[in-house]
């Protein structure tokens, strides 16, 4: 991949419309004259696979949402999703995707009960409301509460449940961890696997890297509007050669350590009876331990220190990951 | 299968319930038009009967109804665009045009039930305080009255459509209150000092009745005259001679209906096109 250039594309990947859960085509939102929130962006979401969305506050994640629910009509380019337009066909694809959106809000007279059932009718499903419950961990004594007394992660539960109606095909989840305990983080990224495994698709928006980090398959990074990088996390830690340090403790260094011809390892560090490391390319950590032994070395331990996430999103974002940056606002 | 607007409509309506929305709708109306059709009795000069009674009741309720209606209905969109959880029902497959019919329908029974309600209580207190009903005369009030809720409730909804937040839909509603019930009584007036030079006697030209019957209140009070009054001799007398063909109570009830029809068709366009982040 070339990390040379600021901005990447993900089009022209050989693969047609029936594979692709999302595919923007040149997507561009401009609010009025000076708010330029989504910038030529060409990106496709493959069905059955969980994809993290990722990009500071304000990177224009929400808004490419808005465009693909058709929360907001496009300044130029197109959507399609499950082969849809997104404009044109927007019925179809509501029928069959769930969202979780940004900046929503719910009913706070209905109990948490009446609004499952309102999804469902309007959605003409036949879910159980008791096992959508289950899902999102929601007690059947809450749900008959008014939404108006519920607590924020009560709140995004019930959120959560709703975009579960009708086991959608495409499941959008927009920044779900917000609000939520440790619990409840872990609970998303189990639907979001769960549904998966039933062959389902994932858009899973962050601003938190190890949020989407354990669950996704692919990533993209967004930034000021423009896609910096598409790719699995061990591709994107290759690419930016930010990848892990392989820290081996053997009983006798050899004469003859051979490691710094192995492709893929950057920097090799001796220190008394220990080896550090530095590995560009996940692959190449494997090679390292087979070819320490074949150098002659008995192994005693190994330790593997992945480059924090943090540290990647900053070397592509060019900026801190959390804050400062909002020339377009998160919408 | 429920259309997703007649589900729609059915949440808006409980709902209504819920807020007892409803039921302040009835108890206003009812106590209101119960004591304005009791006036004529309280007032030894006037001479009073039952429709007089009735047409006491429909002076009041021509005031009142739209700005029932107009909170009734302000809020039905724009409050749920504030909140997000129109994002949520968006994202459901009902569309924007869906939710709007859903809503305006949803608020217009919930008006109408309450405006219904609220007359018979007054039916029953106008019965018992003259001895009798003019079924006729009652039930087409009751029906213009609630046909004045429903024009309202289309501005209404026809603003909301076309606002993000609470105030600036809010600033509309009173804005139309004041402009199409107040202001527009005295709009006839001052167009006919200008077109004549003197203020309206008497005998008025016939623009002058279409002018006033122009704005749903308007349209309201000259179609209750014709049926309290029977038929058109009231608005000969008016004229001075016959009557032209554009003061049909069908024009009237046309500009009813465009008053439900036109905000409505307004602020589905503007919604439609609108970029709800």
């Amino acid at each position: 991949m070339d990390t040379g250039s600021r901005a990447v594309s993900d089009a022209g990947v050989s693969a047609d419309d029936e594979s692709a859960a999302i595919r923007t085509t040149g997507l561009t939102k401009r609010y009025g004259d000076d708010v330029l929130a989504v910038d030529d962006l060409d990106l496709t979401v493959y069905e059955g696979e969980i994809f993290g969305f990722l990009g500071p506050n304000g990177a224009g994640k929400s808004t490419t949402i808005d465009v693909i629910m058709d929360y907001v009509r496009p300044t130029a380019g197109s959507a399609t999703v499950l082969g849809f337009d997104a404009q044109t066909e927007t019925r179809a694809i509501h029928e069959r995707v769930g969202i979780l959106p940004d900046g929503y809000g719910l009913y706070d007279r209905l109990s948490g009960r009446k609004h499952l059932e309102y999804a469902i009718s309007l959605k003409r499903a036949d879910d159980d409301v008791d096992e959508l419950l289950d899902r999102v961990g929601l007690d059947t004594a809450a749900a008959e509460r008014v939404v108006g007394g519920y607590s924020k992660g009560m709140t995004q539960r019930l959120a959560l449940a709703i975009a579960l109606v009708g086991d959608p095909e495409l499941l959008i989840l927009d920044e779900p961890s917000s609000g939520l305990d440790p619990n409840g983080v872990r609970l998303v990224r189990e639907i979001a696997r769960d549904h998966a495994d039933r062959g389902k698709t994932v858009f899973f928006s962050s601003h938190i890297l190890s949020q989407v980090e354990a669950v996704c398959d692919r990533v993209a990074i967004l930034n000021r509007g423009r896609l910096v990088a598409v790719d699995t996390i061990d591709g994107l830690r290759d690419a930016l050669g930010t990848g892990s340090t392989v820290t081996l403790t053997v009983d006798a260094v050899p004469e003859s350590l051979t490691l710094a011809d192995i492709v893929g390892v950057s920097e090799v560090a001796v220190d008394g009876r220990t080896v550090r490391v530095r590995v560009d390319e996940a692959s190449a950590k494997v090679d390292v331990i087979d070819q320490v032994r074949e150098d002659g070395a008995a192994l005693l331990d190994v330790a593997i220190e992945e480059s924090s996430l943090e540290d990647l999103f900053s070397a592509y974002t060019g900026d801190a990951p959390r804050g400062a940056d909002a020339s377009a606002g998160d919408r | 299968m429920t259309a997703v607007w007649l589900t729609i409509a059915r949440k808006e309506f409980a709902d209504a319930l819920r807020s007892r929305m409803i039921w302040g709708i009835v108890a206003v109306i009812a106590v209101m038009t119960s004591l304005s059709a009791s006036i004529s009795l309280l007032v030894p000069d006037v001479e009073g009967g039952a429709e007089m009674a009735i047409g006491g009741a429909s002076q009041f309720a021509g005031l009142l109804v739209p700005i029932m209606a107009l909170i009734a209905a302000y809020l039905a969109i724009a409050g749920e665009r504030e909140s997000g959880s129109l994002k949520v029902i968006l994202g459901l497959p009902p569309s924007r045009g869906e939710v709007l019919l859903g809503k305006f329908l949803g608020r217009c029974g919930v008006v109408a039930i309450g405006l219904t309600l609220g007359f018979v209580v007054s039916g029953v207190v106008t019965t018992a305080l003259y001895g009798g009903l003019p079924v006729g005369a009652f039930v087409g009030t009751t029906l213009l009255t609630v046909l004045l809720g429903v024009s309202f409730v289309g501005i209404a909804i026809g603003i909301s459509a076309v606002t993000r937040t609470r105030a600036p839909a809010m600033t509309l509603a009173i804005t139309a209150y004041l402009g199409l019930t107040l202001l527009w009584d005295l709009a006839p007036n001052a167009v006919h000092l200008l077109v004549t030079g003197e203020m309206p006697g008497q005998v008025v030209p016939g623009w002058f009745l279409l002018l006033q019957g122009l704005s749903p209140t308007g349209a309201y009070n000259a179609l209750v005259q014709r049926l309290l009054l029977g038929g058109g001799t009231a608005v000969e007398a008016r004229l001075g001679g016959p009557e032209p063909a554009y003061l049909d109570p069908v024009v009237f009830l046309g500009i009813l209906v465009a008053w439900a029809v036109v905000p409505l068709a307004v602020g589905y366009v503007g919604f439609s096109r609108a970029d709800l982040s």
